[in-house]
């Protein structure tokens, strides 16, 4: 408790992560008990749900830490070495958290363990992706390990074998929606690439929060060095953001032209249908529009700014998301499935997803936290 | 079970959307209760014309056992699987849940059962054909109007060889090239 | 999927009626339904015992089709059609025998006696013993024999149980003229105007017939076997054509080669539109006629006022399509049928509508040839003899002289109900119910449950808590049909069978045959009633077969016995039919002498009041009348009625489609979800049959939906004291 006495806002925050751990656990505790279809509102028609989604967003978080944090210590922009620690760090504690949302998300997590090494198929890309993800999981702890022992060459080559081993693992869940010729809206080799784009976008966001609130809780004011840091990042994230714009313009124009099948209704529920409001308030506001606005002036591409524009964006991005899984699937396979509102399948998270999904959210924003005042985070200075 | 090909051709004008198959199969395979647990369906077009002009077809329809089965090819640990005789079954202790398999079957042919726990489907009702002495899937035998006729496409002359010999014929979303191997008669 | 939630919900239920509280989740399989059953104490555990295969004859509605029960380790695994049973039900089991297995091992199931604590209708009660509701019943009983008249006692039976001969005979035993069947409710009216004609109720041949007309009857859903079978399937004949008339597009609709929506009442303008046709453009049959019919001349005389265009106005089919129908039909005929219905009669005239239709089908010679309408074969079985006691002070059935035809055993319900109602003239006190559900099918429950409420005493048997149950004094729980050994029973038709039933398992829970329970009633009632049933279901089976012993090994052997596989046509060639001439009377003698039109006149419908709608009923191919459900399987496919009603209507009354809606008659009032459907004329709405039950032990249902009894008034065919279902009004609102 002690550690709290003269932080406030410390146990304020701590608090409402616990909180937020509780109704995960809540989530957990009852999907435990009246098992999967009981707790969850995936159907038949729209069987992957928020968590599908949660999980999405964790690893693509992940992947964008470690790609932006490999621009310095891989690809030796000094500017961007201080970083490395915390970025590989919470890279690794997100993906843990993803996995955690999947593995509450898929039935039997323990025969995956087991069947995935006995009876692996390769033609399946959620086979490539888990593995990959797993070989990328091994490479970011040994890089944090070679990192925190001040280990450059090790952390050098992991750095590297990391940033492969994100890049195929991250176009690979791409894949995953990628190749099912069953579902238009996702079907083709655009989702391998745009996850990579938007991995990009994720990683600058989170990695100008985390530098923001570093240096905010030790009170000082920010020296000069990260300042420009955060000048530089704020500028990065113009040009991610700007390609990201570009991706979601080319995605939805073949979406609509010519009005292709099933594409074009699920473009639809986007753009005027259901999910408009995701669409156009959380991922075209929030996620680009915003953080835009803010990085693009110099008065306002402050430290501060540019922590605005990156959780801001970082909202955004996680309906992106959310959309991107649900509207593959609002388009029924057959007539007469379900009941149809205009002409479109419906979901709606219960509680225990969202509770799984707050809670892994939280889960990591804690144990982040946490490291963050047990570890040696901060670069040796040279 | 070798150098068989299973297969039903359906016969859609014969069909009075009366349901028995869907209750035949689901007591047959303990098909959990819930009106979206189920391993076969119809499908009740959408009402045609303006009153009292109307008209409306009605279309049975299960797994297609595809010979190119997007949903063997997603399944990351090969609990689906199809046999030398065609089927595509679920190997239910192999089965980890992540119905990746659901979203990439493009006629919604799959739903995960709780109570074996794993992915279900249409097997043809491999328990029935292949007893002794055999019997015929449980909804083309229930059927009252007999609108599916189920065998061995590799006898040329089963009853469905012949019914496909005789008659033009129509498969489910042939663009997604999965081969289906249930046929629609024209 | 607009409420995901609320269908995972009805995957698991609680029940609690007092004693018997049950909690159980309901899942797929039989074997985890049973452990359930074991685990609340219900039954035993279930034991590892015989994989057999049974034949016997499906319960789940009147068409008693073939069934192959596969038992696997004691339990009934799954029912499958057998397919020897080909000559009636083809080799079929409709989604409804499917879904029997549920109902052996439904949780809702009477498992034991039930005495009532609270007040009728309370739902509270208390668990007995065998002895002490049989002794309850018979104390009951006597009593009211000696406080009134034994006629004071009524019976109330339905068909299709293989056992209703049995409560028949109790009836009769104890000295009660007050049976009530389910005629009434049904077919009374065709069998009447068939006769009248004919001198029997004779069956289309379906299979062969090149044209068909069908009005009244929605063959695709209300499945008869094997006539739904025989429409759709190509491969009996060359093709025919199907005219359908029904103010609903149905499934029979869908598969009809022309649908007209017809308006509601008026098909006897039709018809009678088809005969003037026929008469008027010499289409008719002359030799046929000349040969076998008797009253042509005042026919052709009478149905010169009924010309096409004037039905056409009454009926809302263009005259042209009249005149070429009626020219296709005689071009067709002799193998041509205008399908008679089977079931309830929709308005008054039904009788005299029913007439026009056999006479229609007379004039083109569509009688006893291939393709028109055959006179039933039946396979003689011995009947089970008794000496009734005699009882001299027991005065006549109390509806005596209410209609003009009147039949001894059936009764009519809706004239039956009102005289009882006034104690008209005499007291009704006591009820005994088997199996029919009076409470669903009887129009206007309101009436119905004041007449219960009239009672001293109330007893039914039945399988599950009916609503009719629910406001019982005594439950008594029977066996279901895959538990019994039933007697065989006839099916009469053009190529008749004889079906039976044998129990694939052991009958569940206390449950009893009702064979058993008319045993023990008649032993407590006295010994010289008792005597009438002194034999075992095997002694009477064998009674029954003693001419034809061969039945008992077909029966046994192959599930179903039967002498030809096709009609034989021409059988009546020559020979007298039962009615007074001896001939086909398109005019009627008989109904002349009792004052009834002699030939069908026509009267039109009462007009559609302006606000309200025609309240229509009609069948589907998933529930068999009120009585399947709450049925687990079924109920999947059919978790609720809506009220339909046509999108031009819904624009006027500011109603969206899924709301809920009250529905108001003269007699009742009820709440259901409303759906907006082109499948309905404007003037028109319909709600399916089986819902809206007052019963709170049938889990599935209770609450859901709106009961179409409580709507509909109770009108009647003054000739055969038929119900008249579609003579209700009503009016929709926001609910
Ligand atoms: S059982 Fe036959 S007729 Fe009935 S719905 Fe199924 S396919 Fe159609
Ligand atoms: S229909 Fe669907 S489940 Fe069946 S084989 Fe084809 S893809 Fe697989
Ligand atoms: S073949 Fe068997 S498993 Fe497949 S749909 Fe028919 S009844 Fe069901
Ligand atoms: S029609 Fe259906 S419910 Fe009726 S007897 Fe046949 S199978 Fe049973």
């Amino acid at each position: 408790m002690s550690a709290f006495k003269n932080r406030p806002k410390l146990f304020v925050w701590m608090a409402i992560l616990l909180l937020g751990m509780a109704a995960g656990a809540a989530g957990v505790i009852h999907v435990l008990i009246v098992g999967h279809a009981q707790s969850y509102n995936v159907t038949r028609e729209i069987p992957w749900g928020l968590l599908i989604a949660t999980y999405v967003f964790l690893v693509v978080s992940s992947t964008g830490l470690c790609l932006i944090s490999s621009l310095g210590h891989v690809f030796g922009m000094k500017q961007f070495e201080f970083i490395g620690k915390r970025a590989i760090l919470l890279a690794i504690l997100t993906l843990l958290c993803g996995f955690g949302a999947i593995g509450m998300e898929i039935n039997h997590p323990i025969r995956m363990g087991i069947y995935t090494i006995l009876s692996p198929n390769f033609s399946s890309a959620i086979w490539w992706m888990g593995t990959l993800y797993g070989v990328y999981l091994m490479f970011l702890c040994a890089e944090f390990y070679f990192l925190m022992k001040g280990m450059h060459k090790g952390a050098f080559t992991m750095g590297v074998l990391g940033f492969t081993a994100a890049v195929s693992a991250h176009s690979n869940l791409g894949a995953v929606f990628g190749l099912l010729e069953a579902r238009p809206f996702w079907h083709g080799s655009f989702l391998p690439i745009y996850f990579i784009v938007s991995a990009l976008v994720s990683g600058c966001a989170l990695i100008g929060m985390i530098v923001y609130f570093n240096h905010k809780k030790s009170g000082a004011p920010m020296p000069l060095k990260y300042a420009d840091f955060m000048d530089t990042l704020g500028r990065l994230q113009i040009l991610t953001l700007m390609t990201l714009v570009f991706f979601v313009v080319w995605k939805i124009i073949p979406g609509i032209y010519g009005h292709p099948p099933e594409k074009y209704e699920a473009t639809m529920s986007m753009i005027s249908g259901p999910f408009a409001f995701n669409f156009w308030f959380f991922e075209v506001l929030m996620g680009l529009v915003i953080p835009l606005c803010i990085l693009f002036p110099k008065k306002t591409r402050t430290p501060t700014g540019v922590m605005f524009a990156g959780l801001s964006s970082t909202i955004g991005i996680f309906f992106m998301r959310y959309d991107l899984v649900i509207i593959g699937q609002l388009v029924s396979m057959r007539e007469g499935t379900a009941e149809l509102v205009n002409g479109l399948l419906q979901y709606t998270p219960s509680l225990s997803e969202l509770g799984i999904t707050i809670g892994a959210i939280c889960t990591c924003l804690f144990l982040y936290t946490v490291a963050e005042r047990l570890l040696p985070l901060d670069p040796e200075e040279h | 079970m070798k150098n068989k090909r299973f297969a039903i051709v359906l016969d859609t004008e014969r069909c009075i959307d009366c349901k028995a198959c869907t209750v035949a199969c689901k007591a047959e395979n303990d098909v959990p209760l819930g009106p979206n647990n189920y391993r076969n369906w119809v499908v009740a077009s959408k009402l045609r014309g303006k009153y009292p002009n109307l008209g409306q077809s009605y279309t049975p329809s299960q797994c297609q056992h595809c010979s190119n089965a997007p949903c063997e090819h997603v399944c990351p640990t090969r609990a689906t699987f199809t046999s030398s005789d065609g089927i595509v079954d679920v190997k239910e202790e192999k089965c980890i849940g992540c119905k990746y398999c659901q979203t990439a079957c493009p006629y919604n042919a799959r739903y995960y059962n709780e109570e074996t726990g794993a992915i279900d489907k249409c097997t043809f009702c491999a328990q029935r054909i292949y007893a002794v002495p055999p019997r015929l899937p449980a909804c083309v035998d229930t059927c009252p109007t007999k609108v599916r006729a189920f065998g061995d496409l590799n006898d040329p002359n089963s009853e469905v060889s012949l019914l496909l010999a005789r008659n033009p014929s129509k498969v489910l979303k042939p663009a997604m090239g999965t081969n289906p191997h249930l046929f629609y008669l024209d | 999927m607009a409420n995901p939630k609320k269908q995972k919900m009805s995957r698991r239920k609680f029940l609690g009626i007092s004693s018997c509280a049950l909690t159980t989740a309901v899942v797929g399989s039989q074997v985890k339904v049973l452990k359930a059953l074991a685990k609340s104490g219900d039954i035993s555990e279930p034991v590892a015992a015989i994989t057999k295969d049974v034949y016997t004859s499906c319960g789940m509605c009147v068409n008693k089709c073939g069934v192959i029960a596969r038992v696997r380790d004691g339990v009934i695994h799954k029912l499958d059609p057998n397919p020897n049973f080909f000559p009636k039900s083809r080799g079929m089991l409709c989604a409804r025998g499917n879904a029997g297995t549920k109902v052996v091992y439904d949780p809702d199931r009477l498992k034991y006696p039930l005495i009532r604590v609270g007040e009728r209708g309370e739902g509270k009660w208390r668990r007995a013993s065998w002895e002490e509701a049989l002794d309850m019943v018979t104390n009951n009983m006597n009593q009211i024999a000696e406080k009134y008249n034994r006629a004071s006692m009524m019976f109330a039976s339905t068909e299709g149980t293989f056992s209703e001969h049995f409560f028949l005979q109790l009836a009769e035993c104890y000295g009660t003229p007050n049976t009530l069947r389910h005629p009434t409710l049904c077919l009374s009216s065709n069998i009447q105007g068939f006769s009248a004609t004919f001198g029997t109720n004779p069956t289309p041949d379906v299979k062969n017939a090149d044209y068909i007309i069908m009005s009244g009857a929605n063959r695709a859903e209300a499945l008869m076997t094997p006539d739904s079978i025989d429409m759709i399937k190509t491969d009996g004949g060359g093709r025919r054509k199907l005219v359908y008339l029904d103010p609903r597009f149905t499934k029979t609709a869908a598969k009809a080669d022309e649908w007209y929506p017809i308006k509601p009442g008026t098909d006897m303008a039709f018809i009678l539109a088809l005969i003037n046709v026929i008469i008027t453009e010499g289409l008719y049959d002359d030799d046929f006629i000349e040969e076998n019919t008797v009253g042509f001349e005042q026919l052709a005389q009478h149905i010169k006022q009924y010309s096409p265009g004037w039905a056409a106005t009454e009926c809302d089919i263009p005259a042209k399509d009249i005149r070429r129908i009626a020219h296709e039909f005689a071009n067709a005929a002799p193998s041509a049928v205008y399908y008679q219905g089977r079931r309830s009669s929709f308005f008054q005239n039904d009788t005299q509508m029913r007439r026009a239709m056999a006479i229609l089908n007379a004039i083109v010679g569509a009688w006893d040839t291939k393709g028109g309408l055959l006179p039933n074969k039946k396979i003689a079985l011995t009947k089970h003899d008794y000496l009734a006691p005699w009882y001299d002070d027991v005065p006549d059935r109390l509806d005596k002289g209410g209609v003009t035809y009147l039949s001894e055993k059936d009764g009519s319900w809706p004239v039956f109900r009102d005289r009882a109602l006034a104690a008209d003239p005499y007291p009704i006190k006591g009820m005994m119910v088997y199996k029919q559900n009076v409470l669903v099918s009887v129009p206007d429950r309101a009436k119905s449950l004041e007449l219960m409420k009239q009672m001293d005493f109330i007893c039914t048997i039945d399988i599950t808590m009916s609503d009719t149950a629910w406001y019982s004094d005594v439950v008594l729980p029977e066996a279901t049909y895959l538990e019994r050994l039933d007697p065989p029973e006839n099916l009469s038709g053009p190529v008749p069978v004889v079906a039976f039933r044998q129990p694939c398992v052991e009958a569940m829970f206390e449950s009893k045959t009702n064979f058993w329970i008319m045993q023990q009633l008649a032993k407590r009632l006295g010994p010289e009633i008792a005597e009438t049933f002194d034999f075992t279901m095997e002694e009477h089976i064998h009674h029954m077969l003693k001419k034809k012993p061969e039945i008992y090994d077909a029966l046994f052997g192959k599930g179903v016995y039967y002498e030809d596989t096709e009609p034989e046509y021409g059988r009546l060639k020559g020979k007298r039919l039962r009615t007074r001439s001896g001939k086909i009377e398109l005019y009627s003698e008989k109904y002349a002498k009792k004052g009834l039109d002699p030939l069908p006149v026509y009267k039109s419908p009462d007009k559609v009041p302006t606000n309200m709608y025609r309240l229509l009923v009609g069948r589907h191919a998933y529930f068999t009348h009120g009585t399947t459900a709450n049925n687990a399987l079924l109920h999947d496919l059919m978790p609720e009625n809506t009220l339909w009603l046509a999108p031009s209507e819904a624009r006027k009354l500011r109603l969206k489609n899924g709301q809920m809606v009250k529905v108001k008659s003269k007699v009742g009032e009820e709440k259901l979800k409303l759906e907006i459907t082109e499948k309905i004329r404007p003037d028109s709405v319909y709600m399916a049959h089986g819902f809206g039950v007052l019963s709170k032990g049938l889990s599935n249902i209770a609450g859901v939906g709106g009961s179409d009894a409580a709507l509909i008034e109770s009108k009647y065919c003054p000739i055969s004291g038929n119900c008249a279902m579609h003579e209700t009004f009503v009016q929709i609102t926001p609910a």
